[in-house]
C-alpha cells in the first residue's frame, strides 16, 4: 500500500479533483434550476428566488414554463428538441451496450491470443488493428456512409453499432492484451500441466484474473459509443432513433432554446449515464483495489 | 464468427423491413435542418391531412451539419426528394445537377405565378440561370441591432454612421462597459460573411460588378472601408467575439454589451418576454451607413433531380412544396406569427396577424422599410466554396493578423480564378 | 510465451473482421479519391498524383493550421496522461471521501462533445463565464479576460476543455495498470525506498510503462486528430488561432466540395500520427510493440 500523506494534502488534491472534474456539471445543475432572467441578473440568484424546475417540467410532460403565460410573450426560445433528451438516452444507450458487449466478445479472445501466442501472421494482423485508427475517421466518413447506405444501414441503431464497434475494437483488444501479459506465465503453465485447452486457459484463467481490467476496458468502448457524434449524426435518420449526442449537439447550436432549456437537456443527460457508469466502475475499482490483484 | 454473422443477417432483415414498408403509400423524404421541428411536422401532417395517399418523412440535422450531411446524401444516393435550400448553395447545387427547376415539376404557369408575390432578393436568392428553384421557407435580413436603455442612459443618439458606431462605443467604453459591440463570428458558418456583406451594403457598397469581377479590393470600396473599420474596432478593444448567435441572445441579455449584428430573427429571441432578462430593451436600427442598406436573403424548399426525373414522385413533391410556400401562404405566416421569421411573400406584410404578432418584439414599421431596402447577396456557382476560402482571410484581417489590404487582394484574386476554372469547366 | 504454427482465424477473426470490413474499403477509397481531382462540381474524377498533396501543403492555411495542431497535441496528450497518472496514484489510496471522488472523476466522460463545449464555454464565457466572475470576485482582475478569443489564450483554453474530457479514461486505464503491480513488489518499495519520485521512477514506473505508451499513443492520436470540441468552442478563431489541420479535411471536402484535397489532407495527417507515435515508441521502449 502507498504511504501517508497529510490529511490537509490529501484533502487539498481531493477538493482540486473534484472542482476541475465535476465544477462544470455543477455548473449546468445550478443553470437548470434557474431561469435565464435570474441566473444573468446581477441581483436575483438561487438563493433570493429558489430553485425553479419548470423546464424540467417542461422536458417530461410538455408544459410550458409559467413565464409564458404572460400576455406579451412569445413561444419562443424552448424548442421541442429539448423533449427528445429521455428518449435519446435511452437509444444511445442501447448502443453504448451493445458496442460494449460485442467489444468485449470480439476484442478478448483476439488480445488473449496476442498476449500469450506466437504464430504466423501474428505481427501483420497486429499492426493492421492497432494501424488502422490512424486514418481520422472524417476521411472515412463518405466511403463509410455510401457502404451502410448500400447495407441499408443508414438511419438504423444496427449501422451505428456497426461502426461504433469496429471503432473501438483496435484499443480493446490492445488494452487487453497488455492486461493479459501482466498475468504471471507460471499461471498458465500450472494450468498447461492439468492438460487444460486453450478455451480453457482463456475461459477460466485469463478472463477471471482480469476481470476488473476488463470491466474497465468494457466502459472504455461503452463511452466511445456514448458519445461519439460524426457517425451518429449521419447515420441516424430520425428523431426516434437518434442518440444522445446528436440531440445534444443540436440543442446547443439551437438559437430557439433558452440557456436553462439547454442546461436542463444537459443535465437529464447526465445523470442516468452516471448511475450506470458508476456502477461498473464500482466493480471494477473494488476489484483493481481490493483484494482481486494478489498475482 | 456466430455473432457476425447474426449481425450480418440483423442488418439484412433490417434492410428488407425499411423496403417493405415503402411499397404502400408513396412517401416524401423531406430534408430539414431542425429549427423548431416540432412546428415543421406539425405542418407535414396536415399536409398529409389533406393529400391522402402521400406520406412525408421528415429527417432533421442540426443547422452547422446540414448542408454536409445532404452533400453526403447526395453522395451516398439516398433516397431525397424535398429539401431546405440555402441562397448561397443553391447555384452549385443547380450547377452540379442535384436539384430540378420548379418548373420541371410544376403545372405549367403556376411557378411564374407564385413568382410574382415574391419579394426582390427573396426571387433573386431562389433563381439559378433565369430559373426559379425553390420557393421561400423564409426569407430574412440582418440587423444593426441596439440596447435603447443603455443607448439612453449614456445619453447616446442611436448611431447612423459606422464612425458614430465607433464614437458611441467609445464613449460606453469610457463610461466603463469593456466590449460595447459583440460579434458573431464562427469560421464554418456564413453567417460572421453575410453580417459583413450587410454591413458593406449599409455603406452603399457593391461587392461585384454585373459581370461579376470583384470590386472590394480597391481601398475607395465600401467593403473595403468595413473591413477596416472592423480591424479598427478590434484594436481598440471594443468588440468581442462569440461563437454562435445562441450565447450572443445570453451576452446580450446580462447588458454588458450595447450593439450586435445578427440575423432579424434574432431579435425576436431578445426580446423574448417569458425568458429573457432585459427583453424589451432590445431594437433595431437601419443599418449604419450612407445607404442604410442591407442584406436580405432567402432559405427555401427545393426539389432533387432524381425526384424530378419521376413523374409520380415529381408531383407529388410539388403538391407538398406548393402547400408549404404557396397561396394561401398558411404555412409561411406560421412561421411569421409563431416564430418571428420573416418571409418572402410580400402580400403577408399587410396580414393582421403578422402585424400583431411583429408588435410584439420590433417596430414593424422599422423592419418593413429595411426589408424593402435590403438587397441580395451576389451567389454563384463557385460562390460558397470562395466563401469558404474567404471567410478565415477575413477573420484574420478583423483581430489584425492580417493586413485589410492583403486579405482583400487575395480575395478578389481566388474569386477571379474560381470563376474562370468555372468558365472552362 | 507459447508457440502455434496456424494462424488462430477462430480467436482473430471476430476482431478482425468487422475492422477490416471498417477500413479496408474505406481507406482504399480515400487514398483512390487523394489522387484524383473529385470536385463534385466539375464532370469526371481524372487521376492527377500527388498534386492533391501539393496544393493542400502549398495552401495558405496548411502552415497556420499544422502549427496549431501540433501545438494542441504536444499540450494535451501529456498532460492528459500526467495528469491521468497523479490522479490514479492519489485515488489508490483510502480516504474520507474518497469513493465520492472516484465516481465524480468519471463525470466529464459521460458528456459527448457538444455538451462539453456547452459547459466550458460558460466557463470561459467573457460576459456570463464563471472563471471570469470568480477572478474578479477574488479580485485578481478588473475586466474580463476573453480566454476564448484572444488569441495567446484561446488554444489554451481550448486544450484545458479537451483535456478535461479525456481525464476519466487515462484515469481508469491508470488505476487499472497500477492494479495488476505484484503487492509483494510494491511493499518490498516501500521498505527500501522512502522518496516517492525516487520510488515512482524505479520500481512503478518501469511496471506501468506500457500503459503509458498505449495512453500518449491514444491520445496523441486523439489530440491530432478531433476538432468537434474545438469548433464548438471558437470555431477555429479569433483569426485562425484555434485553426486545426484536422478539420481541414472536413472542410476541403465539404465546404470547398473538393474531396480529393480533403483526402490528401487526411493522408498528411496519417503520415503525421506515424510519426508521432513512432517518436513515442521511440522514446519509451517497451514490450508492447514487441513481435513476441
Amino acid at each position: 500500500m502507498p504511504g501517508r500523506l497529510h490529511p490537509v494534502v490529501t484533502f487539498t488534491f481531493a477538493a482540486l479533483i473534484l472542482l476541475f472534474t465535476g465544477g462544470p456539471v455543477l455548473l449546468s445543475l445550478y443553470g437548470s434550476l434557474v431561469p435565464d432572467r435570474v441566473l444573468l441578473s446581477p441581483d436575483h440568484s438561487i438563493v433570493t428566488e429558489g430553485p425553479n424546475f419548470e423546464t424540467y417540467r417542461y422536458v417530461f410532460t410538455g408544459q410550458l414554463p409559467d413565464s409564458y403565460q404572460q400576455e406579451s410573450a412569445n413561444r419562443a426560445m424552448i424548442s421541442d428538441a429539448a423533449r427528445q433528451v429521455p428518449g435519446a438516452l435511452v437509444n444511445s444507450s442501447l448502443n453504448a451496450l451493445a458496442a460494449m458487449i460485442l467489444n468485449l466478445i470480439l476484442g478478448a479472445p483476439a488480445a488473449f491470443v496476442f498476449a500469450r501466442y506466437v504464430f504466423p501472421g501474428k505481427k501483420l494482423s497486429f499492426l493492421y488493428l492497432i494501424l488502422s485508427p490512424l486514418v481520422p475517421a472524417v476521411a472515412l466518413v463518405t466511403p463509410i456512409y455510401m457502404m451502410l447506405e448500400w447495407l441499408g444501414l443508414v438511419g438504423t441503431q444496427i449501422g451505428i453499432i456497426l461502426v461504433h464497434t469496429a471503432k473501438a475494437l483496435p484499443f480493446t483488444v490492445l488494452i487487453l492484451s497488455v492486461f493479459f501479459r501482466k498475468i504471471p506465465a507460471e499461471i498458465f503453465e500450472a494450468a498447461e500441466l492439468d492438460h487444460c485447452g486453450r478455451f480453457q486457459a482463456f475461459w477460466r484463467i485469463a478472463l477471471p484474473l482480469a476481470l476488473p481490467s476488463v470491466g474497465a476496458t468494457g466502459l472504455f468502448a461503452f463511452m466511445l459509443s456514448y458519445s461519439e457524434y460524426m457517425f451518429a449524426m449521419i447515420l441516424s435518420g430520425d428523431a426516434r432513433t437518434r442518440p444522445v449526442s446528436v440531440v445534444m449537439a443540436a440543442l446547443a447550436r439551437n438559437t430557439d432554446v433558452s440557456w436553462s432549456l439547454l442546461n436542463t437537456g444537459i443535465f437529464i443527460a447526465i445523470v442516468p449515464t452516471l448511475v450506470l457508469v458508476v456502477l461498473v466502475w464500482r466493480f471494477v475499482v473494488e476489484g483493481l483495489i481490493g483484494g482481486a490483484v494478489k498475482g | 464468427m456466430k455473432r457476425s454473422k447474426l449481425l450480418a443477417a440483423l442488418a439484412l432483415a433490417s434492410g428488407f423491413a425499411v423496403q417493405s414498408a415503402q411499397a404502400e403509400d408513396l412517401t416524401l423524404e423531406f430534408v430539414v435542418w431542425n429549427y423548431s421541428l416540432e412546428t415543421i411536422q406539425d405542418n407535414v401532417k396536415q399536409f398529409e391531412q389533406a393529400n391522402p395517399g402521400i406520406k412525408v418523412k421528415v429527417t432533421d440535422y442540426a443547422w452547422p451539419d446540414y448542408h454536409d450531411s445532404l452533400i453526403l446524401r447526395i453522395r451516398g444516393n439516398t433516397p431525397t426528394d424535398v429539401v431546405y435550400g440555402g441562397q448561397d448553395w443553391l447555384p452549385a447545387w443547380g450547377a452540379a445537377g442535384f436539384i430540378a427547376p420548379l418548373e420541371s415539376v410544376a403545372p405549367k404557369g403556376t411557378v411564374e405565378e407564385l413568382s410574382k408575390d415574391i419579394a426582390g432578393f427573396a426571387l433573386t436568392d431562389v433563381t439559378y440561370d433565369g430559373k426559379v428553384y425553390g420557393l421561400p421557407y423564409y426569407s430574412d435580413t440582418i440587423s444593426f441591432i441596439y440596447n435603447k436603455k443603455i443607448l439612453a442612459d449614456a445619453g447616446i443618439a442611436v448611431p447612423t454612421t459606422w464612425e458614430e458606431v465607433t464614437a458611441a462605443a467609445e464613449k460606453l467604453k469610457a463610461g466603463g462597459m469593456d466590449k460595447p459591440i459583440i460579434y458573431e463570428y464562427n469560421q464554418e458558418l456564413p453567417n460572421f460573411y453575410d453580417a459583413f456583406v450587410a454591413q458593406s451594403y449599409g455603406r452603399g457598397a457593391e461587392l461585384f460588378d454585373a459581370e461579376l469581377n470583384p470590386l472590394f479590393a480597391d481601398p475607395n470600396n465600401g467593403a473595403y472601408k468595413q473591413l477596416q473599420w472592423i480591424a479598427d474596432a478590434y484594436s481598440k478593444g471594443l468588440v468581442q467575439s462569440d461563437n454562435h448567435e445562441s450565447t450572443i441572445i445570453t451576452a446580450m441579455n446580462t447588458g454588458k454589451h450595447a450593439f450586435t449584428i445578427v440575423y432579424t430573427y434574432v431579435l425576436a429571441a431578445l426580446n423574448d418576454a417569458a425568458t429573457q432578462p432585459l427583453a424589451g430593451q432590445f431594437a433595431l436600427a437601419p443599418m449604419p451607413g450612407e445607404t442604410h442598406a442591407t442584406l436580405g436573403f432567402a432559405k427555401s424548399y427545393v426539389v432533387t433531380a432524381k425526384t424530378a426525373a419521376d413523374p409520380v414522385r415529381a408531383e407529388a413533391a410539388w403538391k407538398f412544396v406548393n402547400f408549404m410556400a404557396g397561396k394561401p401562404y398558411t404555412v409561411a405566416k406560421r412561421w411569421a406569427v409563431e416564430k418571428g421569421l420573416g418571409f418572402g411573400q410580400l402580400p403577408l406584410f399587410e396580414d393582421k396577424d403578422v402585424i400583431a404578432a411583429w408588435s410584439k418584439w420590433a417596430d414593424v414599421g422599422a423592419l418593413g422599410k429595411q426589408a424593402s431596402i435590403a438587397k441580395a447577396g451576389t451567389y454563384t456557382e463557385f460562390s460558397s466554396v470562395w466563401s469558404a476560402y474567404f471567410r478565415p482571410l477575413l477573420a484574420q484581417a478583423m483581430v489584425g493578423e492580417a493586413p485589410v489590404d492583403q486579405v482583400m487582394k487575395d480575395g478578389a484574386q481566388r474569386w477571379t480564378e474560381l470563376k474562370e476554372q468555372f468558365a472552362n469547366r | 510465451m507459447w508457440t502455434s504454427n496456424r494462424f488462430p482465424a477462430l480467436w482473430l477473426l471476430p476482431a478482425l473482421l468487422p475492422v477490416i470490413l471498417m477500413t479496408v474499403y474505406p481507406i482504399g477509397h480515400a487514398l483512390w479519391t487523394s489522387l484524383h481531382e473529385v470536385m463534385i462540381l466539375f464532370p469526371g474524377e481524372p487521376f492527377v498524383g500527388l498534386k492533391n498533396y501539393q496544393r493542400v501543403v502549398a495552401s495558405n492555411y496548411f502552415g497556420d493550421a499544422l502549427r496549431n495542431s501540433l501545438q494542441f497535441t504536444l499540450i494535451a496528450a501529456p498532460s492528459v496522461v500526467l495528469l491521468g497518472t497523479l490522479i490514479a496514484l492519489f485515488l489508490r489510496r483510502r480516504f474520507f471521501g474518497c469513493e465520492i471522488v472516484r465516481s465524480v472523476v468519471l463525470l466529464p466522460w459521460v458528456l459527448p462533445g457538444a455538451i462539453s463545449a456547452v459547459l466550458w464555454v460558460w466557463v470561459f464565457h467573457p460576459s456570463f463565464g464563471i472563471l471570469n466572475g470568480i477572478l474578479r470576485d477574488l479580485g485578481l482582475i478588473d475586466a474580463s479576460i476573453p480566454w476564448l478569443t484572444n488569441p495567446q489564450t484561446a488554444l489554451l483554453a481550448v486544450a484545458a476543455a479537451h483535456i478535461w474530457t479525456q481525464i476519466p479514461f487515462a484515469v481508469i486505464l491508470m488505476m487499472a495498470a497500477l492494479a495488476a503491480i505484484n503487492t509483494e513488489t510494491l511493499e518490498a518499495a516501500a521498505i527500501d525506498c522512502r522518496n516517492p519520485v525516487k520510488r515512482f521512477r524505479y520500481i512503478i514506473f518501469p511496471e506501468v510503462k506500457a500503459m503509458i505508451v498505449v495512453l500518449l499513443v491514444y491520445n496523441a492520436l486523439t489530440a491530432f486528430t478531433s476538432y468537434d470540441l474545438v469548433y464548438a468552442m471558437t470555431g477555429g478563431g479569433p483569426g485562425t488561432a484555434t485553426t486545426l489541420l484536422s478539420f481541414q479535411i472536413w472542410r476541403e471536402s465539404f465546404s470547398m466540395y473538393d474531396f480529393g484535397a480533403g483526402s490528401a489532407v487526411a493522408f498528411i495527417v496519417v503520415i503525421i500520427s506515424a510519426i508521432l507515435i513512432a517518436a513515442i515508441t521511440k522514446a519509451l521502449p517497451s514490450d508492447l510493440f514487441a513481435s513476441n
